[in-house]
């Protein structure tokens, strides 16, 4: 078990380091294949060769930097990542109908990742004070706020992929500043009922599991949860209770393919189906050991779109077989168990809770884009962090490694 | 200073719950691995070795139009179409063949088109993956030589898919309007929307209306084909989903009706005609001319006939009965005769100055249309006979406001809201309308002379024009126009509630003018209106215009003593209303009215006190 492993001195987190460059290398040797059939994207692997070596370059300069001055700069990195996420609305440029990019004369970047870090930043500052009672409205409310702005304006780009990123950081890290578990799940059940309300489409299920949870929130939580608290959420659950069956039924057919089409552009069922399929026979006729590298002929056959980017996991399933998904899977476990151990071994509060944030969203990308590459999970147009081809996307990932590896040099300091 | 040992004791618990959970997704996806390359490895790898999958776009229908009877109107017929499917990237040998010149002969001489334009959409097809289309609704003859040359020609398919048809063929074309293969442009606005090239829109009349309920959803379904492009089988595979058909529409229409009116209207070159069910505003029928056939736009157009038809000088693509605009003349008598009536500034039995064929009025002399004369009249004689001596003093009393708000009342200067797209507003003109268009003090009331007897700057649409008899025949009572009954099973739709008409609603101030019109059809301009049996009241109107010829208008409503339709001609540039255009709504209620069509409409006949045969309410109703 990853608990029984000792950090004995402060250094290198090397298990984690040699993960993530694993995990590059494998990138770089799928981008290589996936772009060696001849097309509009041959030749691609060299330029993202040299955006690893950029964001090699400010892991390193991020890791120097003690993390204090990343906390001194939290806010108004936060303001200028809002700015930006604003500006993308303004003057972005658009791809399949959304506009998530800015460009910067020759560079081209995704507003929405620097946002990200830029949040889990600002939280971890909120989050570090003494004795923060996190049951209280007024404590744990402004770490909502936080978080709702960035949601809010990603939302509207609109990426309803990495949008959901923010809502999964926040709770997590609501939990390791110490918010009980029985609080965040009273807090969570109008939000677990609609949910389940639109997959199950049984009002039964959905509202007694949202009122059993209530009750179990309510039965274990101590100190009792407030009476105001609990009468708020029940109405809330009352609400959800009532309006998301009316809504959702009351809504035609095309109106619901027109929200579905809007919060998530160039999700044409017919291509994201055709996409999923495609993916699913890669990754399947890979069988245990692959057609081996270069082989593969689902990406030859330019059969698989996105092969380099969003679906870049199926080149690998394809080609290196089970034992290749396996591996990658392996490494990004090891990713995270190392970075939450990190957060857990980390003295400085700030730390540890940047090191949470960060791990979290690392591990809500992986799971979403790995799943969408089996058919698991619906086509939202993640990429695979530190695999994928981009150059934002790497560069992002780099400094989130430079960050934890920051963490970890510092990891006995108070 | 060291976190305290509790603090370390809760990380210690919550860094495992994290690392739980963690694990938890991993093994997941882990599970999914495992399916997808063990377990279904082989079934996988068998597909990938010719990567023999395909998605086929299975066409939603869209919904059928009927009319209140349930009469089909328009729906979907299933059409053959010849489509070339790219072939996958590794059979070039095949791709060759396919560009071949004698390949490209053939398939030209097959499909129509010049070699040119198929190698333009088999290029296409092969750079963008997807289908192309050579020929929409593909003969027998051309079906059958694809099928004997199917093996010589690899990659030519013929596909099923939905066309649109209208069995009538013109018959309210305008308001049924048309629906055809959506353009680029509308794709990109459209985005959001899920159309894809090659599916139908509604462009004009209910097609575009209820567009969103009549389009279906498409789906989808992964074929497997063999080396010769062959479908093999289909795929059990999640992502296939099934297409779910538009919605139908039940219409107010009543073909018996369009029939009929269609008839009545068959020889004018230009003109619209409207009848609505005086009492809930339903549109019974509806005719424009000159007409389309709205089947020709499902097989597509050329570009020479789509111009002619959107371009031709009589524009037979304007529904001229919601879209024209026409100065109403003396049929806008009755509005002016109601506005004295509801302003108080006249009774049935007012007289005013006899008229001796014409009046002074500011230096100017205003003819009667009777240069004899008609004499001293009281107000109900004064519509009878039409008479402008008249009318031009009863002008004068009222003023423009009064006349303006009772207009503007009877729902005239504005859209009646009618579930058509594009309709026209018409022109009430107001003060505030000259003073703009001449300048403050520089127009006079002598304009008021023209407008009481519906000539100068008044314009209305032939549904207008129906809607005011429709009122008057219904005591004022509001309504508003409408086309649709209801949509699929009627659930979530529901019928717009009339505007406000502002129109007071007792019967003793309606007499009067329903007393006027009903003497204009027996014994006044109207009496070509006539129809034996049925009590008929109308409204002739004969109206100026600078453009040539006057046009004829005819208003009326039928029974007079029970009222259930409202009809209004409108005929361009032919001349008097009372001889060119009452004969055709006589024309068309005869056809209605006589017993033995009455059993046709579905319903019971009854015959009322006086021995006449009505349709009874439940049959025109029709619910």
């Amino acid at each position: 078990m990853a608990t029984s492993w000792r950090l004995k001195s402060p250094g290198l987190d090397t298990p984690l380091l040699l993960a993530a460059v694993a995990l590059v290398v494998i990138g770089l040797l799928t981008v290589y294949s996936a772009t060696s059939v001849p097309g509009a994207h041959q030749g691609l692997w060299a330029r993202q060769l040299l955006w690893a070596v950029v964001a090699a370059g400010l892991a390193w300069i991020v890791a120097s930097l003690h993390y204090r001055a990343y906390d001194a700069l939290a806010w108004p990195l936060y303001g200028i990542s809002l700015l930006l996420l604003a500006a993308v609305l303004v003057m972005g440029s658009s791809a399949y109908g959304a506009k998530r990019w800015l460009e910067l004369g020759p560079l081209r970047f995704q507003p929405s990742e620097i946002a990200k870090v830029a949040t889990i930043l600002v939280l971890a500052r909120y989050f570090d004070q003494e004795k923060l009672d996190l049951r209280r409205f007024t404590r744990w409310f402004p770490a909502l706020l936080i978080t709702v702005v960035p949601f809010a304006l990603v939302v509207k780009e609109p990426d309803l992929g990495t949008s959901l990123s923010f809502p999964i950081i926040l709770v997590v890290m609501y939990y390791w500043a110490g918010m009980p578990a029985s609080r965040l799940l009273l807090g969570l059940s109008p939000l677990v009922q609609a949910v389940l309300f639109l997959v199950t489409k049984s009002q039964g299920w959905a509202g007694g599991l949202a009122l059993t949870l209530m009750l179990l929130c309510w039965a274990l939580g101590r100190p009792r949860p407030r009476f105001l608290a609990m009468v708020s959420l029940l109405l809330l659950n009352a609400a959800v209770f009532v309006a998301v069956p009316r809504i959702s039924n009351h809504l035609a057919d095309y109106q619901m393919r027109r929200i579905e089409t809007f919060l998530n552009p160039g999700s044409d069922p017919y291509h994201a189906g055709y996409q999923v399929l495609q993916s699913r026979i890669a990754i399947g006729s890979g069988g245990i050991t692959g057609t081996g590298y270069l082989r593969g002929t689902q990406k030859a056959l330019a059969f698989l779109p996105m092969r380099h980017t969003d679906f870049i996991f199926s080149v690998v399933g394809e080609e290196w077989g089970l034992l290749g998904t396996l591996t990658v899977v392996v490494l990004y476990a090891l990713l995270v168990l190392r970075g939450f151990r990190l957060a857990l071994v980390a003295r400085s509060r700030f730390a540890s809770l940047l090191a949470v944030g960060i791990v979290s969203a690392l591990f809500y990308h992986v799971m979403v884009n790995i799943l969408m590459t089996i058919g698991w999970a619906p086509v939202t147009g993640l990429p695979l962090p530190l695999i994928s081809y981009g150059g934002t996307a790497l560069v992002a990932n780099g400094i989130q490694i430079g960050l934890l590896q920051n963490v970890a040099l510092r990891r006995s300091e108070l | 200073m060291h976190p305290s040992t509790p603090i370390r004791e809760l990380r210690q618990r919550r860094y495992r719950v994290l690392a739980t959970l963690a694990l938890t997704g991993f093994g997941l996806a882990v599970v999914g691995l495992l399916v997808l390359q063990v377990v279904q490895g082989q079934m996988y790898a068998e597909l990938a070795k010719e990567n023999r999958v395909r998605p086929e776009v299975l066409r939603a229908p869209r919904g059928a139009i009927y009319d209140r009877h349930g009469e089909l109107l328009a729906d979907s017929a299933p059409s053959f179409a010849i489509l070339f499917q790219p072939f996958p990237a590794e059979s070039l040998q095949r791709a060759r063949e396919a560009l071949s010149p004698a390949w490209l002969v053939r398939v030209a001489g097959l499909v129509g088109l010049d070699t040119v334009e198929v190698r333009r959409r088999v290029n296409l097809a092969n750079v963008t993956g997807q289908s192309a289309v050579l020929r929409r609704d593909a003969p027998f003859a051309v079906l059958a030589g694809v099928e004997e040359t199917h093996a010589e020609l690899p990659g030519i398919e013929v596909q099923v898919e939905p066309l649109r048809h209208y069995p009538y063929g013109v018959l309210a074309a305008h308001l049924l309007g048309y629906a055809g293969e959506i353009n680029g442009q509308e794709l990109d606005s459209l985005a959001a929307g899920g159309y894809r090239p090659g599916d139908l829109i509604g462009r004009t009349g209910v097609e575009r209306t209820y567009e969103d309920y009549l389009r279906g959803q498409d789906g989808v379904e992964y074929v497997v084909v063999n080396a010769r492009g062959r479908r093999v089988s289909t795929l059990k595979e999640s992502g296939a989903r099934a297409a779910v058909p538009g919605q139908n529409l039940t219409l107010t229409l009543d073909l018996r009706v369009q029939k009929a009116l269609e008839e009545a209207m068959a020889d004018v070159s230009r003109g619209a005609a409207v009848v609505l069910d005086t009492r809930d505003g339903g549109i019974l029928a509806l005719v424009s001319r000159p007409a389309f056939d709205p089947n020709e736009f499902s097989h597509g157009l050329t570009r020479a006939r789509w111009e002619e038809l959107s371009q031709g000088g009589a524009n037979p693509l304007l529904d001229r009965a919601i879209q024209g605009v026409y100065p109403p003349g003396s049929t806008f008598k009755i509005v002016t005769m109601s506005a004295a009536l509801v302003h108080g500034l006249a009774v049935p039995e007012t007289r005013l100055n006899p008229c001796p064929g014409g009046m002074n009025y500011g230096g100017r002399w205003f003819s009667c249309w009777e240069h004899r004369g008609h004499g001293s009249l009281t107000l109900v004689e004064a519509l009878q006979h039409s008479c402008d001596v008249y009318f031009y003093q009863l002008g004068l009393r009222l003023g423009l406001g009064n006349l303006e708000q009772t207009a503007r009342a009877f729902g005239l200067g504005g859209r009646t809201g009618v579930d058509l797209p594009q309709e026209s507003r018409g022109l009430i003109p107001s003060s505030a309308y000259y003073d703009k268009r001449w300048g403050v003090g520089k127009w006079r009331s002598g304009l008021l002379l023209n407008l009481a007897i519906g000539q100068g700057e008044l314009l209305i649409t032939p549904l207008q024009l129906a809607l005011v008899a429709a009122e008057v025949a219904g005591n004022g009572r509001a309504l508003r126009p409408h086309l649709v009954e209801h949509v699929g099973s009627s659930r979530g739709y529901r019928i717009p509630r009339p505007l406000q008409s502002g129109l007071p609603t007792d019967a003793s101030t309606w007499r009067p003018v329903q007393e006027a019109m009903e003497r204009v059809v027996s014994a006044g301009t109207g009496t070509a209106a006539r129809v034996p049996g049925v009590l008929v009241a109308g409204k002739t109107g004969t109206a100026q215009n600078p453009h040539g010829p006057d046009h004829a208008l005819f208003v009326c409503y039928a029974p007079a003593d029970s009222p259930r339709l409202a009809v209004a001609v409108v005929i361009e540039n032919a001349g008097h209303g009372g001889s060119i255009a009452a004969p055709r709504a006589g024309q068309m209620l005869r056809t209605l009215f006589s017993p033995d069509s009455l059993r046709r409409v579905g319903g019971r006949v009854v015959r009322d006190t006086a021995g006449t045969a009505v349709i009874d309410s439940e049959a025109v109703n029709g619910d």
